[in-house]
């Protein structure tokens, strides 16, 4: 398996908090990368620099052995990186599958062509009931389902996944985990920053943990799990375990 | 040399009566996060009823703010309830049109009841002035006065008082306002009308120095845009620096350019300040990426 | 068959697909009485004012295409339409350049302009990029009023009266209201041509979430830029037709702010970011503010502006989404009762 995104020595401060603090890690082909940490870690910041959005104050991403570092987030889409939005972010007067369209068009321009690929994206995530339903009027659960269709749409080849869990019932979220262990088969890394651990745990098939803007754990979600150091950045220092 | 330091004494005095004249624009955009058009025409009708009072009652235009700026607190909060309201649920140019035509309805208005003839009050004071080298027209100094005191007031009411508290609320986070008890449509309605009285104020101190005419508020919100721009969308202390700013500007470019140019600078100054700063030296982070429905 | 006309939906919802590439019943009627009314022959009284509606609707289209579909609310149109205008002009009278040519100068005079907006404002949204474009349009004007040795100053331009096609001066009024029409039918099938791509797509992906459509591959200065030059320069060619047809310029009417408020007013009237929209704004407010100049202008200054204004409050308030939005109100209502 060869090595898609490298993240190297990547930090990012704002003033003078250091928000990333030298962090390197690897995702390969195929990989489904879990990215955990308590609030405030810093796994925001992270993605937004992996994204594109800001760029980093020191270090380097490689996609693909190719500096990608400091691309803007159009041009990293564009290169096969998509990411969905926490909050989510519709076009709120297009229907649902104009706003997939809207992603499908990176990879046609044939208004036909991207609508046949809209609708297959829908029919993935299980949206087709709501295609022509106006965006401004859909549920948080049904708005980051949306979110996942249209990064999907891109056809890309690195999904970056920022807290898609949060706000979804039990219900939701079981379907949303199973279709996010799937893409990994149909081509695509996934690189899933998330709250809601049970999810990631099942399907991650690494995981690497963020505090205080540093990586603190790497490894398998079981291994993870039990370390030290992860169990005292989301419980406290108190809670050392022996 | 004592040219230089007279034209920037006139300039900061000045300026800083546009500053009173731009609080009320830069108040309204803090908190309703719209610009009223019709900014300019709020002056020219304020102007007119500090001129009639003075005409007919026979009192100079200082003392007329007792009528004047309670008058204006009343038509702002009109204003508001019957065309800026409405409007705000709505995409964001309906505001926008709504102020435009409004503004249109106020000069006509104007030029019907009014005629096209420019109105002064007599000169009240006779002398300028003299500080040092520098003389001073009297009238310039007391606008002056007055817009400390009163930005001063404005400051004092924003930090200490309920209704100062409730409006910082507002401008950092409208919904979690209403979520805390606070009645965030009355807030806009008391803002608008605060932002309409200040006008009020603004158009008494100005009389003296300015004639009006039905569109003369087409040249002052032009002034007060860039005053507003310059300084920082919702930012009192910005108004009163942007003020100060371009009353120097005014003042020495006035003396030194042609006149026609004059209008020319304002204008290329203020996309400078959209292209490199458009936050303005004070104002909110973001400010100028604020969009639509946010 | 004809599809279902454009719509601009109670929560200013604007769905592209049924209406893409396709014409409704409404549309080709309207259409044909335009064409009928001035292939039957126009009434003289009626000449002048069926001139400046066509005009002014292909106007109100060239603005829609950035303001309606990209959200890129300009006041200060009246730039591009000046640029067009003086440019085709200054090139008829000081080179001879037939207009015919002139107007496809003046368009790419008036995209760069465009161009030039748009990256002036790159990171402007609402209020403070409504007025850096009124802000431009007036840098524009006063550079126009000043440098006279190009435009004329304040006295303007002339064009000889004399009929003259190869030169773009007709005969008859009905031949500029031909001329208008072209116009108006050339915007409209720029707009329908661009609601059915893929660049119309991304113009309303700019308008609401410019981070989702950059997410999504798209380049969101570019799209704006390209949509303001193309706007533009559509604004541009009125404003050379406009200087064929009234054969005088001067830069206080022509780049003012009133006119520029008329580019924007029109489309909000008719119904923002549709095809139809601009073309009813047009046909119902430039008859009714002409009437309102000539039955009301000379009772007392000012008071066709007054009922003016108070109708545009009224409609802006209480009809946002315009005639056309009114329209599919009325006819969703009537479809499922």
């Amino acid at each position: 398996m060869s090595t898609l995104l490298e993240v190297r020595n990547v930090s990012r401060s704002f003033h003078t908090t250091r928000a990333v603090d030298d962090v390197s890690f690897e995702v390969r082909q195929g990989e489904l990368l879990g990215l955990i940490g308590p609030n405030g870690a810093g796994k925001s910041t992270l993605f937004n620099v992996i994204a594109g959005v800001i760029p980093p104050t020191s270090g380097e991403i490689l996609l693909s052995g190719a500096t990608v570092t400091g691309w803007k987030p159009y041009a990293m889409a564009r290169a096969g990186v998509a990411r969905t939005f926490q909050i989510p972010k519709p076009y709120r007067q297009l229907s649902v599958v104009e706003n997939v369209m809207m992603s499908a068009f990176l990879r046609t321009k044939s208004m036909a062509a991207a609508r046949e690929l809209a609708d297959t994206v829908l029919a993935d995530v299980g949206l087709t009931a709501y295609r022509e339903t106006p965006a401004n009027v859909l549920t948080v659960g049904l708005l980051k389902r949306l979110e996942v269709a249209r990064a999907l749409a891109t056809r890309p080849k690195l999904v970056l996944f920022d807290e898609i869990m949060a706000g979804l019932t039990p219900a939701e979220v079981g379907a949303m985990t199973e279709m996010v262990a799937g893409l990994p088969a149909r081509g695509m890394t996934v690189i899933w920053v998330e709250h809601v651990l049970y999810a990631i745990m099942k399907t991650a098939t690494r995981m690497i943990v963020i505090n205080r803007g540093k990586l603190i754990a790497e490894g398998a979600p079981a291994a993870v799990a039990r370390d030290p150091e992860v169990v005292k950045a989301y419980l406290g220092e108190e809670m050392q375990l022996a | 040399m004592s040219t230089v330091i007279q034209l920037i004494v006139s300039g900061v005095l000045i300026g800083s009566v546009y500053a009173l004249m731009s609080i009320g624009l830069t108040l309204v955009f803090g908190v309703l996060r719209i610009v009223n058009f019709a900014h300019g025409e709020f002056l020219m009708i304020a102007m007119y009823g500090a001129w009639a009072i003075s005409h007919w009652v026979g009192v100079n235009p200082y003392a007329a703010v007792i009528a004047v700026v309670p008058a204006m607190f009343l038509f702002g909060g009109l204003v508001y309830r019957l065309v800026v309201s409405p409007g705000l649920d709505k995409p964001h140019l309906v505001v926008v049109f709504a102020t435009m035509a409004l503004s249109i309805f106020l000069q006509n208005a104007a030029l019907m009841l009014m005629t096209a003839d420019l109105r002064d009050v007599p000169p009240i004071f006779a002398h300028s002035i003299a500080i040092g080298p520098v003389y001073i027209k009297v009238e310039l100094l007391l606008g002056f006065v007055v817009t400390l005191v009163c930005t001063a007031a404005l400051q004092w009411m924003i930090k200490r008082t309920y209704l100062g508290k409730a409006i910082r609320a507002t401008v950092q986070d409208g919904e979690a306002a209403m979520l805390m008890g606070i009645a965030v449509p009355k807030i806009f309605l008391i803002t608008f009308a605060l932002g309409s009285a200040l006008v009020g104020l603004a158009a008494c101190v100005m009389l003296p120095l300015f004639s009006v005419f039905p569109t003369v508020g087409l040249n002052f919100v032009l002034i007060a845009f860039v005053i507003v721009v310059l300084g920082g969308m919702g930012s009192i202390e910005g108004a009163l620096l942007g003020g100060v700013c371009v009353g120097v500007v005014q003042s020495v470019s006035g003396y030194y350019v042609a006149p026609a140019f004059g209008q020319l600078f304002f204008f290329l100054l203020f996309l400078l300040v959209m292209i490199f700063r458009p936050n303005g030296l004070l104002g909110q982070k973001g400010a100028a990426m604020l969009g639509v429905n946010e | 068959m004809a599809g279902v006309a454009a719509t601009g939906g109670g929560s200013g919802r604007i769905s592209l697909l049924p209406r893409r590439g396709q014409m409704s019943w409404f549309e080709i009627a309207l259409l044909l009485g335009c064409v009928a009314w001035v292939g039957l022959g126009l009434a003289p009284s009626l000449a002048d004012v069926t001139v400046l509606t066509f005009l002014f609707a292909g106007l109100a289209l060239s603005w829609n295409i950035a303001g309606g579909y990209a959200g890129l609310i300009s006041f200060g149109h009246a730039a591009f339409f000046g640029i067009g205008a003086y440019a085709s002009t200054i090139l008829l009278l000081s080179y001879g350049l037939t207009p015919w040519v002139g107007i496809l100068v003046g368009a790419v005079a008036a995209a760069i302009a465009g161009s030039v907006l748009a990256l002036i404002c790159a990171r402007l949204r609402g209020p403070f990029f409504i007025l850096s474009t009124l802000a431009f349009a007036e840098v524009v004007r006063i550079g126009a009023l000043n440098w006279s040795s190009l435009t004329g100053g304040a006295e303007g331009l002339s064009i000889a009266p004399m009929p003259d096609l190869a030169n773009m001066v007709l005969a008859s009024k009905s031949a500029y209201a031909a001329l208008m029409l072209g116009y108006l039918g050339l915007a409209f099938a720029v707009t329908r041509g661009i609601e059915a791509s893929r660049f119309g797509f991304y113009l309303l992906a700019i308008r609401d979430s410019d981070e989702a459509a950059a997410a999504a591959g798209i380049n969101p200065l570019l799209v704006r830029t390209d949509a303001m030059a193309l706007s533009a320069a559509m604004t541009g060619i009125g404003g050379t037709l406009f200087a064929q047809y009234f054969l005088y310029l001067d830069p206080t009417y022509v780049i003012s702010p009133e006119l520029s408020f008329q580019f924007a007013l029109l489309p909000a009237v008719g119904g923002i970011g549709t095809a139809i929209g601009p073309v009813l704004g047009a046909f119902v407010i430039t008859p009714l503010s002409e009437l309102l100049r000539s039955s009301l202008g000379n009772a007392a200054a000012g008071l066709h502006l007054v009922i003016y204004s108070l109708v545009l409050i009224v409609v802006m308030l209480y009809f946002p989404s315009g005639i056309a939005g009114a329209l599919d109100r009325l006819k969703r209502r009537k479809a499922s009762p």
